[in-house]
């Protein structure tokens, strides 16, 4: 399959995922138990976006606010709307992240790193420069670290003889919500 | 929004092929070859390019600045001459208000009027100053991943271009499909190819 057809036909994988990250984190009060790694704080804040329809026909609904009125994506999400695009805040120990993730191409937005030394405080031989570049892209591996570990474990739920047993879960969650 | 600012936007591609034994000597070679042209005083209307990720008019890379540890950080940068809509059509009915004078005729044919759309969007390429776009690139050579600083389809585009070009490797975009094959346990990949949406309501 070339990469057109997967991006068309497998979009939903992405989406499938966001929405369990959503239940994963509410479901133990926006901590997410990853396997080999511990609890990561996951919270869904401000800015949700839900599609619906297919191809040509696809819209679009931006939802905004504070975290817990979000209600508007929470009934977009039992109309059977899909969620596509979310501001997510990460955080591990001392260090938070907060991104934007667009759920059916993993485009990572507006990605916000830790704070570390400020930029002035730094001098501009080589050595610094190399060890700045460093640490910032070791902040966004870190990020995306995260991310892949909790979308492995959404594979393995999801690829597994109990995916029927977490969809009810899931469901009743998108249900009472 | 790139590599070093406070806040990036990125795509992450896998990096797929053979890799030559001599890795750095090679890369050292091919960067050099695709480093950026500048184009202020020429009439090129495109150039696309490397630079160092700390400075757009770098495309020396004394010592090697591209590399930080086990990683490669570059900057694409594209320099366009661009003309605005506006600007070429305005000069496009200028020059047939005035051919229509000087034959004495109402109307150009479309023939005409095309040759002039061509020669008007030269004369305005060549006048025009070149917009430079940078977009910063990472390759992680430990596990062959590139995280590019854009979401842009065409700026996506253009690195799969100059990336081929420069090191003979090809870029796949890493959605979530993708990304999932190289996350699962191979016992899963059949279970994963098969997959159809859940209803979630």
């Amino acid at each position: 399959m070339d990469l057109v057809d997967i991006i068309a036909e497998k979009r939903f994988l992405g989406q499938e995922f966001v929405t369990w990250l959503w239940f994963k984190s509410e479901e133990r009060g926006g901590a997410v138990d990853i396997p080999g790694i511990g609890d990561v704080m996951v919270v869904f804040e401000k800015h949700i976006l839900l599609e619906y329809g297919d191809g040509d026909s696809r819209e679009k609904v931006i939802c905004q606010g504070l975290q817990a009125e979000m209600s508007e994506a929470r009934t977009g999400l039992r109309m059977g709307k899909k969620l596509e695009q979310a501001r997510i805040m990460l955080g591990r120990g001392e260090y938070e992240w907060n991104l934007t993730l667009r759920a059916s191409m993993f485009d990572f937005k507006s990605v916000k790193t830790p704070k570390t030394m400020a930029t002035s405080e730094e001098s501009d031989d080589p050595a610094a420069v190399e060890g700045r570049i460093l640490e910032k892209i070791s902040l966004y591996e870190q990020a995306l670290h995260l991310v892949d570990e909790m979308f492995r474990m959404f594979l393995n739920s999801r690829l597994s003889d109990d995916w029927e047993n977490e969809l009810l879960r899931l469901r009743k969650w998108i249900k009472d919500k | 929004m790139g590599l070093l600012s406070n806040s990036g936007s990125f795509v992450r591609f896998s990096v797929e092929g053979d890799m030559p034994a001599s890795f750095w000597e090679f890369a050292a070679e091919r960067i050099a070859m695709h480093a950026f042209r500048d184009i202020d005083d020429s009439f090129e209307e495109h150039s696309i390019g490397w630079v160092s990720v700390m400075n757009m008019f770098d495309s020396e890379f004394a010592y090697a600045s591209y590399a930080a540890g086990d990683y490669i950080a570059l900057t694409m940068r594209i320099d366009e001459r661009k003309v605005a809509p506006a600007v070429l059509k305005k000069f496009c009915m200028k020059e047939e208000e005035r051919l229509k004078k000087e034959r004495q005729v109402p109307k150009l044919s479309r023939g005409q009027r095309l040759e002039i759309k061509e020669n008007m969007t030269l004369m305005l390429t060549k006048k025009a100053v070149p917009v430079p776009a940078t977009y910063d690139m990472c390759w992680n050579l430990g596990d062959n991943t590139v995280l590019f600083f854009s979401t842009s389809g065409k700026a996506q585009a253009s690195l799969e271009d100059l990336f081929k070009k420069t090191f003979d490797l090809h870029l796949v975009l890493q959605v979530p499909f993708l990304a999932a094959g190289r996350l699962i346990d191979p016992a899963l990949e059949e279970r994963l190819a098969e997959l159809n949406p859940t209803i979630l309501i």
